[in-house]
């Protein structure tokens, strides 16, 4: 006889976990109490939604299922930001939350919340367990929906007698899947068009989202676009998978993209779009966007085509399967010769502009920062103008080393993530760059990086605002700065200190010197090479704007490329 | 008006999810009715819909982990206008709420 708290852990282990993230309380505590001697490491956070965020950043770098665990009602609820993210950047993720005892369930009592239907819509699958003999396959099922196609959230909502309950357990068991219409894959027939499109076409570009990455078929991506060799962009999730130093390679597009990417996607008259779901922040204004242009989409998920644009050509399946028939098939035909717009949309005429203005010392730090990061490491951006700042300046080729935020923009989770990542990769130099606003949405996470010991490099891009929306302000609504002054933080280097956290402070002045003098070169090698957890407090001019930038509803060619010189 | 029918396993939460694509879109709703369909369950959805939303609806529809089918077809007005309750049906006197 087992409880079902046992049966729990050791379905987990079936399921390769060895790692939870969470947050103990009432409802939940046989789980807690079942923990030692069942082969699951629990880290323990300082606040749920760090669990939350630490087990994204796990799963987020690892490509496995992470895992939450947190008590009920408010626990629970504290999860909801970080099933949200999951949900939006197919981030496979498990939480476990402890439930009211099955007797009190639809009382108002103490800590009940009904976490089944606050996550309805923000889950791929959920389940509220009525009886001991559902849990085994309850969190196979779960575990098979958070990792098979396209990956996201799932909540598995224990009432605390389940998990007292003691039952016979014969073993965890596997969840085969009934077929389902959305597994339709794909036919051979879609190479045939694509390749006629090719050859209609005399303007062709790729776009490259996160599908490529979660797929696992970043060396056939890659191989295809050599082949092809037009020009490329990513999405903000899509960096990292395309040769940095490749020829056709335009960088970062969108809202924030570089001017040849999103002048590119302006013009072309044929886009092949590879695991990216068009948002708003990729297309602008959804009428205007890539207006010539006929749509080719490789998505794994139907429920992705057509929401901003239609497509001409869905391509549904995992691109590990796609992008291989295609190249094959591509392989078998001439193409035209594209070196004319090749040259265009990547010639020199429409390379970046050196930064400039109030922004320069940050690009210029962002640059230092990342050109002395050892190979292979993984740099987690939170949410704000830090984070459209590294994301124009990362120039690795790691297809899992940029982690953000993307399509929840949820600010606070860079620290947290960073966790995750440190403890699934112990030996990688973990980057987290976060803003002075979002740093102090999971502070106390200082504590877990502390208490863990784990040597993640913190530095927070401190402009004494919340940059983003300031910038929003100063641009679209006529300097009306209304609740984004944060100059009154408090001194980070101090609250570091009181973690045991060293800490210290680098003046944006020393970024205006270029090349940047070898007393500061050291201290940055030194605070990135520091076997142990360091927090670095970047002053960043307080009217720094990120560009170029394209306003919202706006079309992709009407970015704006620098500040206007004000009178 | 656009009558749609989803076959779905009745697991939990499916038909919430089903209801969930409509009431995200604030779409209006004229008409429900869920019931059992041989060894599946089958919810009628009548909702006012451009084209581009029934897309979306289908696709997010089929994203649902236990929906089976998701079909649709023009509204037959009279069909969705009939009596709520349905008059078969009787409703009984409230009870006096119970006071402190």
């Amino acid at each position: 006889m087992l409880k079902g708290a046992d049966i729990v852990l050791q379905c987990l282990r079936a399921e390769g976990v060895d790692l939870v993230f969470g947050y103990p309380g009432g409802a939940i505590m046989p789980l807690y109490d079942a923990l030692d001697g069942s082969g699951v490491r629990h880290i323990l956070t300082r606040h749920e939604q760090g669990a939350v965020f630490a087990a994204e950043g796990y799963a987020r770098v690892t490509g496995k299922v992470g895992v939450a665990m947190a008590t009920s009602g408010p626990g629970a609820t504290n999860l909801v930001t970080g099933i949200a993210d999951a949900k939006m950047d197919s981030v496979p993720l498990v939480c476990i939350t402890g439930q009211v005892r099955s007797a009190l369930i639809g009382t108002d009592a103490f800590q009940e919340t009904d976490v089944f239907g606050v996550t309805l819509s923000l889950t791929k699958w959920s389940r509220l367990v009525r009886t001991i003999d559902e849990i085994p396959e309850a969190i196979a099922e779960g575990f098979h929906w958070a990792r098979s196609g396209r990956p996201g959230p799932v909540v598995i909502d224990i009432p605390t007698d389940m998990l007292k309950a003691k039952q016979e357990f014969s073993g965890p068991v596997k969840f085969t899947p009934h077929a389902r219409p959305a597994d339709a894959k794909a036919d051979g027939g879609f190479t045939d068009t694509i390749v006629a499109l090719l050859q209609q076409s005399s303007k062709p570009v790729a776009l490259v989202g996160a599908g490529a990455k979660i797929s696992g078929a970043i060396p056939e991506l890659r191989r295809l676009l050599d082949h092809l060799n037009i020009p490329t962009f990513a999405t903000v999730h899509g960096l990292g998978a395309v040769p940095q130093q490749a020829a056709y390679y335009l960088g970062m597009v969108g809202m924030h993209g570089t001017r040849a990417a999103n002048t590119a996607l302006h013009e072309t008259d044929l886009l092949l779009v590879f695991g990216a779901r068009l948002d708003d922040r990729v297309t602008g204004d959804p009428s205007r966007f890539a207006p010539h242009a006929k749509i080719v989409h490789f998505e794994i998920d139907p429920a992705q085509l057509d929401r901003v644009r239609p497509c001409n050509l869905p391509v549904i399946g995992n691109l590990a399967d796609t992008i291989p028939a295609f190249d094959a098939e591509l392989r078998r035909h001439a193409l035209p010769d594209f070196a004319a717009w090749r040259s265009v949309a990547c010639g020199p005429e429409r390379a970046e502009l050196d930064p400039r203005g109030l922004a320069q010392p940050t690009i210029r730090f962002l640059d230092e920062l990342f050109g002395r990061l050892p190979k292979d490491s993984v740099i987690l951006a939170d949410v704000g103008q830090h984070q459209m700042w590294a994301a124009q300046r990362y120039h690795a080729d790691s297809p899992r080393g940029f982690i953000t935020s993307g399509g929840l923009g949820a600010m606070g989770f860079a620290l947290p993530a960073a966790v995750g990542v440190q403890l699934a990769k112990p030996d990688t130099c973990v980057l987290c760059v976060s803003g002075d606003g979002g740093f102090q949405m999971n502070i106390q996470e200082l504590a877990t990086v502390h208490r863990l010991g784990l040597p993640i490099k913190m530095v927070i891009i401190d402009n004494k605002y919340l940059g983003m929306v300031r910038q929003w302000q100063q641009l679209f609504y006529e300097r009306n700065y209304a609740e984004t002054d944060l100059s009154d933080n408090p001194d980070f280097v101090d609250i570091a200190k009181a973690y045991k956290i060293h800490s210290f402070r680098v003046k944006e002045d020393v970024m205006r010197e270029f090349p940047v003098s070898q007393e500061t070169g050291d201290q940055i090698d030194r605070f990135l090479h520091s076997p142990e957890p360091e927090l670095l407090v970047f002053d960043c001019a307080p009217e720094a704007n990120v560009f170029p930038m394209v306003p919202a509803g706006a079309a992709l060619s009407e970015m704006l490329l620098e500040e206007e010189p004000t009178q | 008006m656009n009558a749609f029918q989803i076959r779905y396993r009745n697991t939990q939460g499916t038909l919430m999810r089903i209801m969930n694509a409509v009431s995200r879109r604030a779409l209006d709703l004229h008409y429900v009715h869920a019931e059992a369909a041989e060894h599946d369950h089958q919810v009628t959805l009548v909702l006012e819909v451009n084209q581009k939303q029934v897309g979306q609806l289908y696709r997010e529809w089929y994203a649902i982990a236990d929906v089976i089918h998701a079909g649709s077809g023009p509204a037959q007005a009279t069909e969705w206008n009939s009596p709520h309750p349905p008059a078969g049906v009787t409703i009984d006197e409230p009870r006096p709420a119970a006071r402190a």
